[in-house]
């Protein structure tokens, strides 16, 4: 239960680098590898000589060598040669748009004729002297909506993330929602309280205080298909929160893509990009390693949650006052499907 | 597919009709005469034989145009006959 024709994120860069990677993303297994001029392809991860996955190949010259019996696929869909072989009469197999572009390969699992480079969502971040970001992958057994919820709702940090980012004034400070077109707005903010142990060490990280009460922010915003970007910080408390100038602020983007494997599956892209001493490689490292260590703690949430769901289909689950930014990512979703749905209607149809 | 048409066993003079709905493999095998196949679909060669009377109707991918053109070899697994007769080198 997907949106097909939408961009998402396929893989990171360096996961193509030593050769293909198969990978299969909304229900398609595709072979992602470095082609020709070391441009990025996408094929259907199926070889049309015998059905071998072609990911467990090579590339060569730009091409695509089967690791069965060498067949070689062109970036194109079509076979080049095979040894002993004419192969003028072999079928083609489907090729996927396919992107490199922010640090991240995108792929459009759909109709490749609606696909639209200008549609992939800029990442400000993004080769950007005044931000730095750090990131990791997850393979979680989960629905991406899963996902959105837990992210569109930061009152699981008291409870999944205790000893790290929650604090029980997430609980005690009411969220905002605030729906804008396609784009889902769920803001916290919390006035004079302690830092938690993370955005303590962020803090330390940026020469700040840790021993003083700070003004405490989160902005998720959810984007169709699978994006939540959470504006999260701390800034020593009474400087204007949010607001604050930079000297007295800790200032970051949490970076969250759950591209969907299957209709139960996620492969989860998450990462940090701050825009505090984006020059500091050691500090950069050492909150990739705190948030993988974070956001490892919802993976046994997430999937065991899954798992009650797929056993008990009948439940009816409660949609509560912080479920609003989640209830209503997955409307604009629900729409983006029907839409796609109605329009196989339509061209099924005119055939 | 195109018309009925024979094909005669040049070794053995024996003549197959073909009908409109079947293969010239097809024919064959069920008069007890087998072909070689694999793909089925003129993609492979397995099936190629040599044509020494009649012209041939090329429906296979597997032969270049020039071979096509040559009309002394084709797929009977696909290929079938634009004369009422092909002689096979079988």
């Amino acid at each position: 239960m997907f949106p097909k024709n939408a961009w998402y994120v396929a893989c990171t860069p360096d996961e193509i680098d030593a050769g293909p990677l198969g990978r299969k993303i909304c229900g398609e297994s595709i072979a992602f590898y470095r082609g020709d001029e070391k441009r990025v392809a996408a094929l259907e991860d199926f070889c049309p000589h015998r059905g071998a996955p072609l990911s467990l190949g090579r590339v060569c010259e730009g091409k695509l060598v089967c690791g069965y019996h060498g067949l070689s696929m062109g970036c194109d869909g079509k076979t080049v040669s095979m040894p002993g072989q004419r192969v003028r009469g072999f079928p083609a197999i489907r090729t996927f748009p396919v992107e490199e572009r922010y640090g991240f390969v995108w792929v459009w699992p759909g109709d490749a004729a609606l696909a639209d480079k200008a549609l992939i969502p800029h990442q400000e971040w993004f080769d950007n002297d005044a931000w730095a970001f750090g990131g990791g992958l997850f393979h979680i057994a989960c629905d991406y909506r899963l996902m959105i919820d837990n992210l569109m709702d930061l009152t699981h940090e008291t409870y999944v993330h205790s000893n790290s980012i929650g604090q029980k004034e997430i609980d005690e400070v009411p969220c905002k929602t605030q729906v804008d077109g396609n784009q889902v707005v769920t803001s916290r903010f919390m006035e004079n309280i302690e830092a938690p142990p993370f955005w303590k060490m962020a803090l330390r990280g940026n020469g700040l205080a840790d021993d003083v009460a700070v003004d405490r922010w989160q902005i998720c915003r959810f984007t169709p298909p699978a994006s939540v970007m959470i504006e999260v910080g701390v800034a020593h408390a009474g400087h204007g929160g949010y607001n604050a100038s930079a000297e007295h602020k800790v200032y970051s983007v949490v970076v969250d893509f759950m591209t969907p494997e299957t209709d139960t599956s996620i492969h989860y892209f998450w990462g940090m990009a701050r825009k505090f001493k984006p020059e500091d490689q050691a500090l950069t490292d050492s909150i990739r390693e705190g948030q993988g260590k974070i956001f490892s703690e919802d993976l046994q949430m997430l999937e065991l949650q899954q798992r009650n769901l797929l056993d008990h289909p009948e439940r009816a689950l409660l949609m509560l006052n912080i479920d609003a930014g989640g209830v209503q990512s997955r409307k604009i979703l629900d729409r983006m499907m029907a839409a796609e749905h109605a329009l196989v209607a339509t061209s099924g149809d005119a055939a | 597919m195109s018309d009925s048409f024979e094909v005669k066993i040049a070794s053995s003079g024996q003549i197959v009709v073909v009908p409109w709905d079947k293969s010239v493999t097809q024919a064959l095998s069920e008069a007890g005469v087998d072909i070689l196949t694999s793909c089925g679909q003129g993609v492979c060669g397995t099936c190629l034989t040599r044509v020494l009377e009649g012209v041939p109707e090329h429906w296979d991918s597997y032969l270049t145009p020039e071979e096509q053109a040559a009309n002394d070899q084709f797929m009977p697994c696909c290929s079938r006959s634009s004369s009422a007769l092909l002689v096979l080198d079988l």
